[in-house]
């Protein structure tokens, strides 16, 4: 009987040890200025929605911003000249249209005599999303990635500390420079270019008026320059510039989760990312499984469990391309979730399609959770509140 | 082994299937457990515990202790006679016509009660007690129903009525999971256009990104409340296509939505289906015509059975087991008095612009008013189901006998799910089958008359096949034309209309049976039939009536007779001019041909 009670009493201790260490306290509920306040202090913030603002944010720069410099920029960035084959310019990748204003892009295309657009383009032009939404990127001749790796957004990256998958370059002009000499990408020469940008008038008379001479280095600074009026504003802006009403309630609980598991430790900044290089996954937990079974999240059901059957990855999808970050250590630049609603599909080599996967793999792998369906459903409210459109910045000839 | 062992191990097993009994109407939670604990642990027990313990015991009262009981010999008969049955049940099932399976049943039921009683004759100690403590303490509580939410959107009506704000992925099931047991009635969707409504369907891919950019992005819900149910209650903002690598797979040509079977078998019930699913229709549990997309959807609360949604293929196994030892729940919970009104089709088959409330489809409305809709006359009354849901051959209905559910009981009729329509073309590309039963259908439709009389050609078409309008559906979309040849004595010919053009277009002169929308400024719409304010005008064919086409021969007198004049009835299902447009989008689409429904040939001997 004695022995009974002894480990009753044992079992009683050791229950109510635990449960003081079980949270007790309730989940706080910020209203929209707490919410906002703790956003802000916590180093979000929002884009510059006119000129003045996008000046200002880069009074610093090496490179100095000037009208002359955008036009050229510009010019470049749909010219496909710039490219080897003649057959892509950035904007190939970086898919967007060139006028802003066209609303009826689609339409257009549908109906337009010539047709040089791919299956793609015709429908995602209008997304205005600076990325092609391939799975991988494709260059000049078609020349396909070394490692497969998904194209990223070229929208809002001037405002990122680190560029590319692995994060090894610093600037967009840098970046602009690589792109073009890159052979898997535009693949050109600078004798090449300075020959092709000399023999056009259009662009010598350009290139003079920004700069003195015609160089690569010069064309990266003109298309950094015009880069860094790319930038979006969303509802997520507005809200944190002040007006409650432009984000849904879902939102805002949304971005409450969003700081308090930690995800803004890495998606930091006014990019929400792309301010850090960061280890993908975090958590290996007992091996990542092939994709097959990662994705199994079976509320209702009754006896589901599952034997670890799977062939092992080094990443919870297929790593076609075999790309394992910076210095082959998994290490990658934390991806800018602005506008992530638009560019599926998801991770280096676009092995993810749907956004919902994206979160649960985030969450089970970087921070740690089994997120509930609300608040998946809550996150999911808050990354669409990132989407935008490109700000026109009506950049004049003197406001610079 | 103690004789109580077995005993309480029989008992268990006799409470956990007699529980499944109708008669004690236990909440579907329970009964699902309750049903997969008694079948696994009960061919446990059987394999591992009572077939030993019960030749042991035999062995030792029978053969060394020459003991006779009369009650041991039937207790072991029935046992026999119980494991066998219990055992055909799990492996091979009970779906319907085997009729081993209807037997297992019935003495896995009843001979349960006798074994049960022989067991007490059987036993040395009465275990009257035992038994009243064990159903005192298996009394079950009903959960309480759940409340129905109305939500009131003028862009789809939808009505959640398990009363969830949103469904996810999980809820859903892909339809592929239905094809392990209905794998005919699988084939026949997976061409058929209820399956090609979303990804799968160019025409709609380009039309729903032409409304988004002409009327916002919201505007994508007023497409998809029909066209992607699934993708709407999962809050999804529009509809997705598939990727293979960095390029579009050519879904076109697929049969057999072998697409959909892969997705299955990757990612389970995770990844969405979009599109009408099984389900969709399966779960429906209400309907009206009062605008768009508006039905109720029920998926929460259907019935499942044990590891119904699991993931491994073992546990797939074993639920598909469970499902057919007693399948009367799962086929209850998919079918509904409702499917077989016509009423069931309106809420998607009538459209309605949501802001104007003009009727752009009236599919419905149209047959209410038809002589097909005659409920006091049953032999007259012909429902939706009874011509796009019944099996063609040689022209003519021809009910197919057979089954829905692979081992089910034979029907008279089975509801064949080409949903055979219009659109033979889309369906076509992927299966001749589904394209061949659409055609028959469309060649049942109407019947061409023909006289010439004063230099006037009189062409009659009749519709007397469908219930509805001819044609009907998006009839801003379709062609259906007369294509008229008229040749003299020397065979020239001398009259013709409703040639195509050398671009595929229908020529100017052709006087299509469509109805045209047009704006407020009565211009034609063309394909942003959204903008519809003004009817330009009307040339269908109601059911059961004629319109007669007169064509004038200029010169008649003088022509050289004998002439002989050809009429067709002619139909594609989409226009050259729409289909190139779509064709920018997709260009691996090819051309829809010209169908023929009627042809009538003529010789006109004598001057008139």
């Amino acid at each position: 009987m004695s022995y009974f009670l002894k480990v009753g009493v044992f079992l009683f201790v050791l229950l109510f040890s635990v449960s003081l260490l079980l949270p007790h306290k309730a989940r706080k509920i910020y209203d929209d200025n707490e919410l906002r306040q703790m956003v802000l202090a916590r180093g979000l913030a929002s884009t510059p929605k006119n000129k003045a603002e996008l000046f200002k944010l880069h009074k610093n720069d090496v490179n100095k911003l000037s009208y002359a410099k955008i036009k050229l920029g510009k010019e470049l960035f749909f010219n496909k000249n710039l490219s080897k084959g003649k057959d892509v310019s950035c904007s190939t990748c970086h898919s967007m249209s060139k006028d802003l204003n066209v609303k009826t892009l689609y339409s257009n295309m549908l109906t337009s005599k010539t047709n040089d657009a791919n299956d793609c383009v015709i429908c995602h032009l209008s997304d205005q999303s600076g990325t092609d939404r391939l799975l991988s990127s494709l260059g000049s001749q078609g020349t396909p990635h070394p490692f497969s790796l998904n194209t990223q957004s070229i929208l809002n990256t001037s405002l990122a500390k680190y560029l590319t998958w692995e994060g090894n370059v610093k600037s967009v002009e840098e970046q602009a420079r690589l792109s073009i000499i890159s052979p898997h990408k535009l693949n050109l020469s600078e004798d090449e270019l300075i020959k092709r940008m000399t023999a056009d008038k259009k662009y010598k008379k350009l290139f003079l008026n920004a700069f003195e001479k015609i160089n690569l280095q010069n064309t990266s600074l003109a298309l950094g320059a015009y880069v860094k009026t790319l930038i979006t504003r969303s509802a997520y802006d507005e809200f944190l510039d002040g007006n409650n009403s432009a984000i849904s309630q879902e939102a805002k609980n949304g971005l409450s989760n969003f700081v308090r598991f930690g995800c803004n430790g890495c998606h930091a900044g006014i990019t929400v990312g792309g301010q850090s290089i960061q280890k993908f996954p975090v958590r290996a937990y007992n091996s990542i499984m092939d994709v097959t079974n990662s994705f199994q999240n079976d509320g209702r059901e009754v006896g589901s469990f599952g034997f670890n059957d799977g062939v092992a990855h080094s990443f919870p999808f297929e790593n076609k391309g075999g790309y394992m970050g910076k210095e082959g250590k998994q290490l990658f630049r934390v991806p800018i979730l602005r506008n992530v609603t638009k560019t599926s599909p998801y991770f280096h080599n676009g092995s993810v399609k749907k956004l919902r996967d994206v979160v649960f793999l985030m969450a089970r792998h970087q921070v740690g959770m089994s997120l509930t369906n609300q608040q998946t459903d809550e996150i999911i409210a808050f990354l669409k509140s990132l989407e935008g459109d490109i700000v026109e910045f009506n950049i004049k000839n003197g406001d610079i | 082994m103690k004789n109580i062992h077995m005993k309480i191990y029989i008992i268990l097993m006799f409470a956990s299937g007699i529980f499944q009994l109708s008669v004690f109407n236990i909440s579907w939670e329970y009964f699902r457990i309750i049903q997969a604990t008694h079948i696994v642990s009960s061919a446990f027990i059987a394999v591992f515990l009572l077939v030993p313990y019960v030749n042991l015991h035999t062995y030792e009262y029978m053969i060394v202790k020459k003991a006779k009981s009369a009650s041991g010999i039937i207790l072991g008969f029935l046992l026999f006679l119980i494991v066998l049955s219990g055992f055909y049940l799990f492996i091979v099932g009970n779906p319907g016509s085997d009729v081993l399976g209807i037997v297992s049943y019935y003495t896995h039921l009843y001979i349960s009660f006798v074994l049960f009683f022989v067991l007490f004759l059987h036993a040395k100690k009465k275990m009257t007690a035992t038994v009243a403590i064990l159903a005192i303490s298996l009394s079950i509580i009903n959960p309480s129903s759940l409340q129905a939410s109305k939500t009131s959107s003028k862009l789809s009506n939808i009505i959640l009525e398990d009363g969830v704000n949103r469904y996810h992925n999980n809820d859903w099931t892909n339809s592929a999971k239905c094809k392990s047991c209905h794998n005919d009635i699988f084939n026949q969707w997976a061409d058929s256009n209820h399956r090609n409504l979303v990804g799968t369907n160019p025409y709609y891919m380009v039309m729903e990104n032409l409304a988004a950019q002409d009327k916002g992005e919201g505007f994508r819900k007023w497409c998809m409340g029909c066209h992607n149910p699934s993708a709407v209650t999962t809050k999804q903002t529009k509809t997705s296509h598939m990727m293979a690598g960095n390029n579009m797979p050519n879904i076109l040509f697929e049969s057999g939505a072998t697409s959909l079977v892969e997705e299955l078998k990757l990612h389970g019930n995770s990844g969405l289906e979009e599109g009408v699913s099984c389900i969709t229709c399966h779960r429906i549990t209400k309907t009206d015509s009062n605008g768009n997309s508006s039905y109720s959807l029920d998926l929460t609360n259907r019935k499942k059975y044990a590891l119904e949604d699991s993931s491994s293929p073992t546990m797939k196994w074993l639920s598909e087991k469970f499902i057919n030892s007693n399948p009367i729940t799962h086929k209850q919970s998919y079918s509904n008095p409702i499917y077989k009104k016509s009423s069931y089709c309106a809420s998607c088959h009538d459209e309605f612009l949501p802001d104007s409330k003009k009727e752009i489809v009236s599919t419905f409305a149209e047959w209410e008013k038809s002589p097909f809709n005659n409920p006091k006359d049953p032999n007259k009354h012909k429902a939706c189901i009874d011509c796009h849901m019944t099996n063609l051959s040689d022209g003519k209905f021809s009910p197919l006998k057979g089954r829905s559910t692979t081992g089910g009981t034979i029907k008279d009729d089975v509801k064949v799910h080409y949903f055979s329509g219009a659109n033979h073309f889309l369906s076509g590309l992927k299966n001749k089958t589904n394209e061949d039963q659409t055609i028959q259908l469309l060649k049942t439709s109407a019947k061409l008359s023909l006289d010439f009389k004063d230099g006037k050609l009189n062409v009659s078409v009749k519709n007397v096949g469908a219930g509805h309008h001819l044609p009907t559906g998006v009839s801003d979309f379709r062609e259906l034309w007369l294509d008229i040849t008229l040749k003299d004595a020397n065979n020239k010919i001398v009259y013709s209309s409703g040639k195509l053009k050398k671009d595929g277009n229908l020529a100017k002169d052709a006087r299509p049976f469509m109805k045209v929308f047009g704006d407020e400024n009565s211009k034609p719409v063309g394909l942003f039939f959204w903008r519809y304010k003004k009817l330009l005008s009307d040339t269908r064919i109601p059911a059961g009536e004629t319109r007669v086409e007169t064509h004038i021969i200029n010169d008649a007198k003088s022509l050289a007779y004998p002439l002989s004049v050809q009429v067709k009835l002619n139909f594609r299902i989409y226009p050259q001019w729409v289909t190139s447009t779509v064709q920018k989008a997709y260009p691996q689409l090819p051309n829809p041909p010209v169908i023929t429904l009627e042809e009538i040939n003529l010789d006109i001997p004598l001057r008139k």
